[in-house]
């Protein structure tokens, strides 16, 4: 007897549909799979076998191959051990062939015949469309997210057996908790003084530039980035399904069920590989932290650390937006569209702002800035200087401007600068006095074409930030400060 | 070649070579020979001419091959007691025995000397301070003697080969291998203008022993040395060790008592060295030696020490709080935009105008006034 079942697996973060083929006959009891199995399909034998038999259903003492077919794809993960069983009992003429024509199964068997979860749920429900899908009860809510009524889910083999036998109703998916809860994030009121710091993370929040903080320990670099995220307005809904997705295939541990609605905030340490930032692995491509990040912000904290090779990875995604990770095995795409924000001392001592107040050698301070690399460092529009604040403010007992009234202004500005960007033409060209700045400062050397380029977006933002319709000397002022520190980093 | 150069008169000619090599040739022979110290060479030298120490002490070494790469790289070689051996070394009885010299020997005999040194990471008001002497004290008829090295060293030679008297540098490595690499070019620009200096031959590479060795000589070339900045621990505390053991007064920049790099300078300060707060200083220094400096530049030194400004700098509004806010010292824009209590796009256009006059600078991201 043949059976063939729909069934999903996952590369990087897109499923791809597999049809699971069992095939019983006469011969020699044994259970084989072929098609590309990884480690974990080949044992999900005695997984399903024991499963089964815990059921109470009965194994064919038979000869049972298993076959995944397409065979030239190599699959990964315990997510179609459902699919198997269900063949194996489709097969052996337990289950009515025709019950299962209109399904795809997706799940991993415990040996007592429970349902256990799947990570990258998400994409494995599209790759099944437009077939209806069986899962794990829980992971039926994110199966639902994106196939609605044709997501399923049981709990158990068996349960799975009375209903498919019985053409019975599917248990109701348990309803999604009423609304996501806001997400605790950290306040800028707890950030005592530090205006040119606040300052800048709204910038950086507002425009979408990414941020270089420079400064000796102990200037709130950290603390700053950290509060980032609450800056950005939440995701829009399409947003929040690419950051679940993502999320979802690298099994990140979500909120059952409930899609990502806040940006994400992502802060590797500095000892991650470039396969950890960028995405990979030998065939099982994983998604890496510049994609869990997309729609989000990547907080590189003491970048100077980290390894040349993984920094130098991160250029190309950062113009594209798209990371494409290609192995001997294919070549998958994550999105990679962060806010990159990073913290670096000034050097390895980190008290050397400026010269005399630390004690590095001149080569010590050369090989730590040199891992910052000119063309890196041209995707900072913001690095800014950060100083430790002044005690007095330290000790104050008035909190800081809260969270709230500066995301009011990053929304506001964001709106604002959406508006325009509708239509290039709508946009008011810089105040005279603004481009016979920008252009001193190019002739004398102070700036580079890029550079020029770039002081201009950060003004603009800055405009829209404080409601202006034309960009005024000031805001230019204002931007070519928000670059400072870059002479410290390049020195 | 200006240098009083033996072609062998002196009896080299019937040396062991016989090649007709000069006796700065067997100089620099016994100087390259490998474990021959300061004190073995002086002893060698002590009673014959370098000729005859040579062939007596039967060194093994290609005297024309050591020659050839001085005569290449253009550099003069003296012994103690021989032809163009500077005269004020010459009673000191810790003197090199050979010494090697790019440029022109001549600087030492006819101005007055100074040595500025100072720490190698000085703070932005060591190097200004030192390349403010160097330019002042050349541009008054004295040479400035300094180690070629990063830092102040570095500052106050740029200061020094800007115009005026010649500089002149003493270097612990041998003279056709410029260290630090950075300051080749100083380097170069020292040799052209002054002289530079060195015990070691052609070839010897920058040992750190050879650092206090090279202080030494530094002091002993000056008739005052001058500390600009200085850690508690420093190269330049040998000079000053070697300067006060030959009597040659040492003077110190007075600097900020929470300064690190001035911790060895006011530490010297309150041992007994003279304050340095301007070139006067140095000035009144080497009048009490007895140096005389060249007529007419007493004069020039007042014109140039002092400069105040207005304090308000001539602004008014916004802006003049922002340049009272500024000091010497560089500051956050944390900071300022506290105390002016501006915002943050009329506090950078404020420093903006500032630094367009000339008053205001930043330095990756802190300000401070010109």
């Amino acid at each position: 007897m043949l059976a063939s079942i729909a069934a999903a697996t996952l590369t990087g973060a897109v499923g791809r549909p597999v049809s699971v083929e069992v095939h019983v006959s006469n011969g020699l009891p044994g259970f084989t799979i072929v098609g590309l199995p990884d480690a974990a399909v080949r044992e999900s034998r005695d997984r399903v076998r024991a499963a089964l038999l815990s059921s109470g259903l009965p194994w064919p003492l038979r000869r049972v191959t298993v076959n995944l077919a397409p065979s030239g794809v190599r699959k990964g993960g315990a997510g179609l051990d459902l699919a198997v069983a269900v063949g194996v009992l489709v097969a052996t003429g337990q289950l009515p062939p025709d019950c299962t024509e209109t399904l795809a199964f997706c799940g991993e068997l415990g040996l007592n015949g429970s349902l256990r979860h799947v990570p990258g749920m998400i994409a494995l429900a599209d790759a099944c469309a437009p077939l209806e899908l069986v899962v794990p009860l829980c992971d039926a809510r994110e199966a639902s997210l994106v196939r609605g009524d044709a997501a399923h889910g049981v709990s158990s083999l068996t349960e799975l057996a009375e209903i498919l036998r019985a053409r019975g109703e599917w248990p109701a998916i348990p309803s999604a908790p009423p609304s996501p809860p806001p997400p605790d994030l950290p306040d800028l009121a707890d950030v005592r003084g530090q205006p040119f710091g606040r300052h800048a993370l709204e910038v950086a929040a507002a425009g979408r530039h990414h941020l270089l903080m420079v400064g000796p320990p102990g200037s709130g670099k950290t603390m700053l980035a950290e509060r980032l995220p609450g800056l950005l307005p939440p995701l829009t809904p399409e947003e929040s399904l690419t950051v679940t997705r993502v999320h979802s295939a690298a099994g990140c541990l979500l909120p059952d069920g409930v899609l990502v609605s806040h940006p994400p905030f992502r802060a590797p340490h500095h000892s991650a590989s470039l396969v950890a930032l960028v995405g990979g692995g030998s065939w099982s491509l994983r998604p890496g932290e510049i994609s869990l990040a997309t729609h989000g912000v990547l907080f590189l904290d003491e970048m100077g650390e980290f390894p040349v090779a993984a920094l130098e990875a991160l250029r190309q995604p950062l113009e594209e937006g798209v990371i494409r990770v290609s192995r001997a095995g294919g070549t998958v795409a994550f999105p990679a569209q962060f806010l990159l924000a990073a913290a670096m001392n000034p050097c390895p001592c980190g008290e050397g702002v400026f010269e005399g107040a630390c004690r590095c050698t001149d080569a010590d301070r050369a090989r730590y800035t040199r891992r910052l690399s000119a063309p890196l460092l041209d995707r900072f529009d913001l690095v800014v200087p950060l100083a430790r604040p002044d005690p007095d403010q330290l000790l104050a007992e008035t909190p800081g401007e809260a969270s709230a009234v500066s995301a009011a202004r990053v929304a506001a500005a964001r709106s604002r600068a959406a508006s325009r960007d509708g239509s290039g033409a709508g946009e008011p060209p810089l105040h005279p006095k603004a481009a016979g700045l920008l252009a001193a400062k190019l002739r004398e050397g102070a700036l580079t074409a890029r550079g020029l380029h770039k002081v201009a977006r950060v003004a603009r933002t800055v405009a829209d930030l404080v409601g202006a319709e034309q960009v005024d000397e000031e805001h230019i002022c204002d931007a070519l400060c928000l670059r400072t520190a870059r002479a410290v980093v390049t020195r | 070649m200006t240098g009083p150069r033996g072609t062998g008169g002196t009896g080299g000619t019937g040396g062991p070579g016989g090649r007709g090599l000069p006796e700065e040739a067997y100089a620099a022979a016994l100087a390259s020979v490998p474990r021959v110290g300061p004190a073995t060479l002086r002893l060698l030298l002590a009673t014959d001419a370098p000729s005859v120490a040579w062939s007596r002490s039967s060194f093994p070494g290609d005297v024309a091959r050591i020659w050839q790469r001085h005569e290449e790289k253009g550099i003069e070689v003296c012994w103690h007691g021989g032809p163009g051996y500077p005269a004020r070394l010459e009673n000191d009885p810790d003197a090199p025995a050979v010494l090697f010299c790019q440029g022109d020997p001549e600087a030492v005999r006819t101005h007055p000397t100074v040595a500025l040194v100072g720490t190698r990471s000085p703070t932005r008001y060591g190097i200004g301070v030192a390349a403010q002497f160097g330019a002042d004290l050349a541009a008054l008829g004295v040479s400035v003697v300094s180690g070629l090295a990063l830092g102040i060293d570095g500052a106050a030679h740029e200061g020094a080969t800007a115009s005026g008297a010649p500089p002149i540098a003493v270097v612990a490595g041998g003279l056709d291998d410029p260290y630090p690499r950075r300051n080749a070019r100083l380097w170069a620009r020292v040799a052209e203008q002054g002289a530079v200096y060195s015990e070691s031959p052609a070839g010897v590479r920058t040992e750190k022993w050879r650092f206090p060795v090279r202080n030494r000589l530094l002091a002993m070339l000056s008739d005052v040395v001058v500390v600009v900045e200085s850690r508690h621990r420093g190269g330049a505390l040998y000079t000053v060790e070697a300067a006060a053991a030959r009597g040659i007064p040492v003077g110190a920049v007075p600097g900020s008592i929470r300064s690190p790099t001035s911790e060895g300078t006011n530490r010297l300060l309150a041992d007994g060295c003279f304050p340095v707060c301007g070139v006067d200083d140095i000035l009144t220094a080497l009048a009490l030696r007895g140096v005389l400096l060249p007529a007419g530049t007493a004069a020039a030194a007042d014109e140039g020490s002092h400069s105040g400004s207005a304090p308000s700098g001539g602004y008014a509004g916004p802006d003049r709080a922002l340049f009272e806010a500024l000091s010497n010292d560089p500051v956050s824009l944390d900071h300022l935009a506290r105390v002016t209590g501006l915002d943050l796009p009329a506090l950078c256009g404020g420093l903006e105008r500032l630094a367009r006059d000339g008053v205001a600078r930043d330095i990756g991201g802190w300000w401070e006034r010109t």
